[in-house]
């Protein structure tokens, strides 16, 4: 099968069944999507597939064929840093930051189909990334940040 | 800077949460002098941005379970599918003959019989549903499973018992009384009688126990999501029959502790053993399920609580039976002690019992005991002031404790009241009458509650740092602390930065290794501030004296002409400076290092956080529906390092003081034991949806005697009050009484009911 990850055409061997998370992290080394529960519940292995915000761990490799993904990997420009990522840090929108690449890519995704996006939108655009240190207030303030920039 | 010789070793009380243990510990080979309230400080105190998020927003944290070694193994644990009872089968040959499977332990493979966390490990003897009685490991986790699956473990399982009221009936209590609790009570012109619930809260961090093990012939690395190195490497060491020389354990970042990884699990062992017996390296790394079933809990308590009041609010007396449904092991922590440390009141009797029940061991949660006694109390003294007639607030501040009661002893420092005064201002606690109508239905009611807390934040002996500058000029901070996002790496650099004179940017901070750093002990009990905090000080002040000696001979002056400020040597009419990278080169390849040890505290003396929360809620009085609206809260820790961090950690704690309040809940079935919700679908955490406005700050105070930063620990206290704040504002909501969390709607609703019955309208 064909995928685009971060831009590079990769060619590939996948045994159906298997997860995008797992040829992501297990084959392609991109350790940043993250394996919480494996189970669609928590959005710590969150990447975009051709643009929207998925849960990698339930959706399977094969059915990517011919699409794009990204990953947190590549959604710097070289070394500089997405604007996401950089409110994040003026925020403190981190504290132990295992859950924090799903959080910024799903905070971009929100941002790509809705630059200015309202509370409310925010909201319900973030609750399938959860984050056990409490990092949500600041989450809210990164990507207000980032929207009222735009 | 060293002073007349001096005793190095002395013997000295250290109190961890709660608990007070006698150790012989290291004293500082100089005095440090305290940053007192003047103290002119240019990076410690300012919201530097954390030092690893560029890091961690890049995706290049390393995480335990990111760690990939060539012909690495995959590891897993096979658990006991029911409880109590016996293994009668197990099979083993079945596992070793599946494709790819390369090893099987249980217990007759053990190096030697080893309990971790009062459980024998895969003891064939069942005392719970999910118990570990064995590991598989292979060429590929699937293959791992899949040998896991042939196992098949048989366990004739009788009726467990989990109520913890049934279990320790019999059993000794724990009883800590002062006072004549029953002159008390007729002292009193009102007294509340009630029990209250609490229910197992799992720890749920979003990176799962995990270890990576490699074995090179006699030695062994563990790479472990840990809060504590040292213990994990002496508990390896121990169940391998190693020397602690030969183990090295590391851990560079984590995905969240919160207590439930203080200690080395069945993985580690597994991990560790697998690693030993096939030569290769080998990675154990906990399902979600494995996760919320078999690595701890905050255990479910049931207490009874009575209070007498004089018509004043004076407390007369406090007693507290309690009663903690600890699982099958665990250490025995009991919500007792804040009954005796939060109010003034001469008679006070707690009771806690200890039940052993059929379910997984408890860990440490954030805030133990405290959290869960902290509901009972302020749930029972908020009754207390309705029937008196006394506003919530008011009773607070009358039963003002102006010194720990318990042990007899002053506080270092305790500016609660100012805590109570912010935060009700900000709150506008006397104007919230005014807001009660701007419910946003015509079934949403409206309430307001507040609560406070107190806990030991005074951290301690031992804990050591080193500094050392590299020959570009740059410093680095080696300590073996754990940062489990809470920021210490962030808080000690900027520590080290501020007292060595050198720009944060030039500081960088290692820790979480067995064999590189010195030691320091786990990242609990809000410990890592003020006991490895002062270390690196000491570490910092050391090497700084030793920059400023290489620079005076350099700039021909005497040292104490100098000072040392943004990596710069300067003398103090400023008119000759160096920088420290011009100092290291031109002194060469030799080494500057600093050294430095926590010293013990002042003895007969509480080092103790304290905190009030204020919470608005609306609750629809016909789906039992709770939101909370807002949460402000103002907590006294000292000085505050980095005042960004500290309001990410208060929040942190009070969203999870928030899950605990409303709908976490543990639950297991009654007659089987098997745990019904061990997913985070169901079992709930709170989302950003779920998430309130919050206001939260650091009441801006030096405490000069508790260390010579002036700072407490601050991790764990927001969790405490979170939810009797919350129930609180139920109960006001809806002129309810409210005795059990979590407040699911079902509860809410039976609360409303109950009252209807008692005044039918």
């Amino acid at each position: 099968m064909k995928l685009t990850v971060n831009g590079r055409e990769r060619e590939l061997e996948v045994e159906p069944g298997v997860s995008l998370l797992s040829v992501l992290r297990d084959r392609l080394h991109l350790s940043g999507a993250k394996a919480g529960c494996e189970r669609g519940e928590c959005g710590a292995c969150t990447v975009l597939l051709d643009g929207q915000n998925i849960y990698s761990c339930l959706t399977l490799a094969r059915a990517c064929d011919g699409r794009s993904v990204t990953t947190i990997e590549g959604v710097s420009n070289g070394s500089e840093l997405h604007a996401v990522q950089r409110a994040f840090i003026a925020h403190d929108a981190v504290q132990c930051g295992f859950c924090t690449p799903g959080q910024i890519l799903a905070a971009i995704a929100l941002l790509e189909r809705d630059p200015g996006p309202s509370r409310e939108s925010i909201v319900h655009a973030m609750s399938g990334n959860l984050c056990r240190c409490g990092t949500y207030p600041k989450i809210i303030r990164a990507i207000e940040s980032v929207a009222g920039d735009a | 800077m060293p002073n007349e010789p001096r005793k190095r070793y002395v013997s000295t009380i250290v109190e961890v949460e709660g608990r007070d243990e006698r150790k012989v510990v290291e004293t500082p080979a100089f005095d440090v002098p305290p940053w007192s309230e003047q103290e002119q400080l240019g990076i410690v105190g300012t919201r530097a941005t954390r030092v690893d998020a560029p890091t961690k927003v890049a995706g290049r944290a390393t995480y335990t379970s990111d760690v990939t070694l060539p012909g690495m193994l995959h590891a897993v644990l096979v658990r006991a599918p029911l409880g109590p009872g016996r293994v009668e089968q197990l099979d083993v040959a079945a596992a070793r003959a599946v494709p790819g499977v390369v090893d099987v332990i249980t217990a007759a493979d053990l190096t030697r019989p080893t309990k971790l966390s009062g459980i024998l490990l895969f003891d064939p003897a069942i005392l719970y549903a999910g118990q570990p009685v064995a590991a598989v490991c292979a060429e590929s986790r699937e293959a791992a499973a899949a040998g896991a699956a042939a196992l098949a473990p048989v366990v004739p399982s009788s009726r467990p018992v989990l109520d913890p009221l049934v279990k320790a009936a019999n059993d000794d209590a724990d009883v800590v009384e002062r006072g004549d609790v029953e002159r008390g009570l007729r002292e009193a012109n009102v007294v509340v009688r009630r029990e209250y619930r609490t229910p197992s809260q799992l720890h749920t961090a979003l990176e799962p126990h995990g270890a990576v093990a490699q074995y090179d012939g006699d030695r062994l690395t563990i790479w472990e999501s840990t809060q504590g190195v040292f213990r994990v490497r002496d508990e390896v060491a121990r169940a391998l029959s190693m020397p602690r020389s030969a183990v090295r354990v590391l851990m560079d970042y984590m995905g969240g502790g919160f207590g439930a990884k203080n200690h080395a699990g069945p993985h580690t062992i597994a991990a560790a053993l697998f690693a030993q017996r096939t030569g290769r390296p080998v990675r154990c790394v906990l399902d979600r399920e494995g996760e919320q079933i078999d690595t701890g809990h905050r255990p479910a308590t049931v207490q009874q609580v009575t209070l007498g009041a004089r018509q004043d609010g004076r407390l007369t007396a406090i007693i507290a039976d309690t009663w903690v449904a600890l699982g099958a092991g665990g250490w025995e922590g009991g919500p007792a002690q804040i009954f005796h440390q939060m109010y003034s009141c001469p008679n006070v009797r707690t009771t806690e019992r200890f039940a052993y029940t059929h379910s997984q061991p408890m860990q440490a949660f954030r805030g133990p005991g405290h959290t869960e006694g902290a509901f009972a109390l302020e749930r029972a003294l908020d009754t207390a002031a309705q029937e008196l007639g006394i506003d919530p607030l008011e009773i607070r501040l009358r039963n003002f404790a102006a010194r720990d009661e318990l042990k007899d002893r002053e506080f270092s420092s305790n500016n609660l009241r100012r805590c109570y005064a912010e935060a009700a201002e900000r709150f506008g606690w006397t104007t919230r009458e005014s807001r009660r109508t701007a419910a946003s239905s015509p079934t949403a009611r409206r309430g307001f509650g507040m609560a406070a807390q107190v806990w030991p934040a005074g951290g301690g002996p031992p804990a050591h740092a080193t500094l050392t500058m590299h020959s570009d000029g740059t410093a680095e901070v080696l300590s073996g602390t754990q940062d489990l996002g809470t920021g210490a790496r962030t808080i000690l650099a900027q520590i080290a930065a501020e007292s060595l004179g050198a720009r944060l940017a030039d500081v960088r901070v290692v820790i979480g290794d067995t064999e590189r750093t010195p030691y320091a002990g786990n990242s609990w009990g809000s410990m890592t501030t003020p006991s490895v905090g002062p270390a690196v000080r000491m570490a910092s002040v050391d090497a700084r004296g030793k920059m400023l000696e290489a620079a005076a001979e350099l700039l021909e002056c005497h040292p104490d002409d100098l000072d040392a400020r943004d990596s710069r040597i300067s003398t103090r009419d400023g008119a000759r400076s160096i920088t420290f990278a011009e100092v290291m080169k031109r002194i060469g390849n030799v080494m500057i290092a600093g050294h430095g040890t926590r010293g013990p505290n002042e003895q007969k003396l509480g080092l103790m956080s304290f905190g009030a929360q204020f919470a608005e809620v609306e609750v629809d009085s016909e789906t039992g529906h709770v939101r909370v609206l807002r949460i402000v809260a103002a907590h006294d820790v000292g000085r505050v390092i980095n005042p960004t961090l500290a309001e990410s950690q208060l929040e942190g704690g009070i969203l999870q003081g928030l899950g605990f309040a409303l709908f976490e809940e543990r639950m297991l079935d009654a007659a089987s034991g098997l745990p019904l919700n061990p997913t985070m679908h169901d079992y709930k955490i709170p989302t950003l949806a779920d998430t309130p406005e919050i206001e939260a700050w650091c009441v801006g105070t030096v405490d000069a005697r508790a260390n010579h930063l002036g700072a407490r620990g601050l991790a764990e206290p927001p969790v405490i009050p979170t939810a009797p704040a919350i129930a609180n504002a139920v109960a006001d909501a809806l002129g309810v009484d409210l005795t059990e969390i979590p407040l699911t709607p079902w509860r809410v609703l039976a609360a409303q009911q109950r009252r209807r019955q008692q005044s039918p309208s």
